[in-house]
């Protein structure tokens, strides 16, 4: 598998209050085409930071970030804007659906910003929605909506452009865990049956469980990998990280 | 994206009738500038048509009516006299003017008015005008206070012959109330004998003008021509003269109304910036979602502009509406295509004026920036 998107060294500091708040620290990244992985961490951690400029959302203040060996950090906004319409999805933890749209419009609009025909458009919302479940719901504007069928069309929406990176950033994060369920299958789905490459930020080790992946980010930076696809137990794999974890919270208790 | 921009006028209600209704009182503005400049400009011009081919002759430096010219009789008579001028003598005469009650508007320059001419020459002035209820002239050799009045003043004081009004504290008898005049002057004056007006007004052997009439009204400007270069110290006035004369005096009424439209097209240009940049700012999020989806900023520019360009297309046809209904009641001619177009492009030069500002913050929104309200 050839690698999709990688980071070298990249380094994120925001300025807040007159305050430089440096959120991801130095960060090598490979990621291959079809991969799905998830960068668990707490909160303040880095990974949503590190996820934007995996998005192109974002530039980062030293290093680079390579799309398809393109390095977004030098591109312009325009560029930027290009590649998150045609090549990047988004899943957010607050579905982020246009609130006058209804959710084949959510849907259609991203096809449209990515410079779809018209008709194709459409019949491929119809669709989408009705792969992920919510044929029936076409019409409802997101108020009317479930969180977890906003969620849903979140990813409807994200897909819709068959971007090569699928973005989510807490996509079961405000779901009840049923809910949650229902979309880390349909995001496994995703990476397996269509190899759609799926980078997602969790806090939930739960929900990290259903990547092929799993990176530990704290403080900025990578403190631990592991690889869940293809270990004999993926959840002694899974233990092992958790371990690792409260190893380093024990030494801090310490 | 102009489905997504009518979806937000839609769901936004309040907001958008309000700025709708800020387009129309400014277009409404606008529109009632240009019908009451037609207006005055029809009525000036009906006016000034009536005067087609006179001459009046009066004091160096008056203006017209010539309230404030003030020639000898002698004058008049030695001018009006003379047989190698091109001068219809039968329909030419000295005339004197009162202002008794000064105009509303500045181009209106008498609400009422005294007229004096010799007896046996009031068709001079009257042309057409026949009696409505009396008689259309003074008996032959009356020089007694005794007047015509015109159809507008007879009808604001409901006066008949037979009545008796004041006229300087001296009482006149209403003789003839007449038709209405094509000369609003004449409507709104009480037409009383020369020797009446000098008597009453302590105005003895004075006249306020002569009025000419050439033999050939092609003959009017040669005429004026030569009355100028033999009577230079007197003011020689032609149609032309008084329309330039009432051009100049419109003038400034004409720039405060067009001040007026320009203040309406100003208030809701204000009105459409604030509410676009309230909409933009309370849609910070929606603008930084579409960016991260990846709208370029000119689709977002578009999108905000197009927003205030619609709330502009929308509030003008109920503002020409009511253009149309205030041109009726006012019996103005309408606006003309040009001017319609011109009503047009104000209100859309409010649009994009007022919709720029907003659509270039809306532009600057940064998605990570919109994205973190959460």
């Amino acid at each position: 598998m050839s690698t999709i998107i990688e980071t070298r060294n990249v380094r994120k500091v925001y300025g807040m209050n007159g305050v430089n708040v440096e959120a991801v620290r130095g960060i090598d990244l490979a990621i291959k085409t079809g991969e799905f992985l998830a960068i668990i961490g707490p909160s303040g951690s880095g990974k949503s930071s590190l996820l934007y400029l995996l998005g192109a959302m974002d530039r980062p203040t030293e290093g680079e970030v390579l799309f398809e060996a393109q390095n977004i950090a030098k591109m312009n906004d325009r560029q930027r804007t290009d590649l998150r319409a045609k090549k990047i999805g988004f899943i957010f933890q607050t579905f982020n659906l246009l609130p006058t749209l209804t959710a084949i419009e959510n849907v259609e609009i991203s096809m449209r910003l990515g410079g779809m025909p018209r008709g194709e458009r459409w019949r491929r919302a119809g669709e989408l929605l009705q792969k992920v479940g919510l044929a029936e719901r076409t019409r409802h504007l997101p108020r009317h909506l479930s969180g977890g069928e906003r969620q849903r069309v979140s990813i409807a929406r994200a897909i819709a452009n068959r971007p090569l990176l699928l973005l989510a950033d807490e996509p079961t994060g405000n779901l009840d865990s049923k809910m949650g369920t229902d979309i880390l299958e349909l995001l496994r789905a995703i990476a397996t049956d269509d190899g759609q490459t799926v980078v997602m930020v969790t806090h939930d080790f739960r929900a990290a469980s259903y990547a092929d992946r799993v990176l530990v980010l704290r403080d900025g930076r990578i403190r631990g990998e592991t690889r869940l696809q293809g270990a004999k137990d993926s959840n002694q794999a899974l233990r092992q990280l958790l371990n690792l974890e409260l190893l380093r919270y024990t030494e801090k208790g310490a | 994206m102009l489905d997504i921009v009518f979806r937000n006028l839609s769901t936004r209600k309040v907001r958008t009738f309000l700025c709708m209704l800020a387009v129309l009182a400014g277009v409404f503005l606008i529109g009632v500038t240009v019908v009451m400049n037609n207006w005055m400009t029809k009525m000036m011009t009906a006016e000034l048509a009536r005067y087609m081919g006179k001459i009046y002759v009066q004091q160096g430096g008056s203006s017209y009516p010539p309230f404030d010219s003030s020639l000898s009789q002698d004058t008049a008579i030695k001018l009006l006299a003379r047989t190698d001028l091109m001068l219809n003598q039968s329909a030419s005469a000295p005339l004197i003017f009162i202002r008794t009650k000064r105009g509303m508007m500045p181009f209106m320059p008498a609400d009422e008015m005294v007229i004096g001419i010799p007896v046996g020459q009031e068709t001079i002035l009257l042309g057409k005008a026949g009696a409505a209820q009396g008689v259309d002239h003074f008996p032959a050799g009356e020089q007694g206070n005794v007047a015509l009045l015109g159809s507008t003043i007879a009808k604001q004081f409901d006066i008949v012959p037979g009545d008796e009004i004041q006229v300087n504290n001296v009482g006149v008898r209403v003789i003839g109330v007449l038709e209405e005049s094509s000369m609003d002057s004449v409507n709104i004056a009480a037409i009383m004998p020369l020797e009446a007006v000098q008597r009453i007004f302590d105005k003895k052997d004075l006249v306020s003008s002569i009025l000419i009439t050439p033999n050939d009204v092609r003959q009017a400007g040669a005429l004026a021509e030569q009355l100028r270069s033999e009577y230079p110290s007197l003011a020689v006035v032609t149609q032309e003269d008084m329309l330039a004369e009432a051009e100049e005096v419109m003038r400034q009424p004409l720039f405060y109304m067009s001040s007026m439209g320009v203040t309406g097209i100003v208030v809701a240009m204000i009105v459409i910036m604030s509410t676009m940049f309230m909409a933009v700012s309370e849609r910070t999020r929606e603008i930084g979602i579409l960016r991260a989806l990846g709208a370029q900023k000119r689709k977002i520019f578009g999108l905000v502009l197009g927003e205030a360009l619609v709330l502009a297309m929308a509030g003008i046809p109920p503002a020409f509406a009511l253009v149309y209904i205030m041109s009726a009641i006012m019996e103005a001619s309408l606006p003309t295509p040009a001017q319609i177009a011109q009503i047009i492009g104000a209100a859309l030069f409010a649009a994009i004026a007022g919709g720029c500002f907003p659509a270039w913050r809306a532009v600057h929104v940064e998605p990570l920036e919109a994205l973190r309200y959460e």
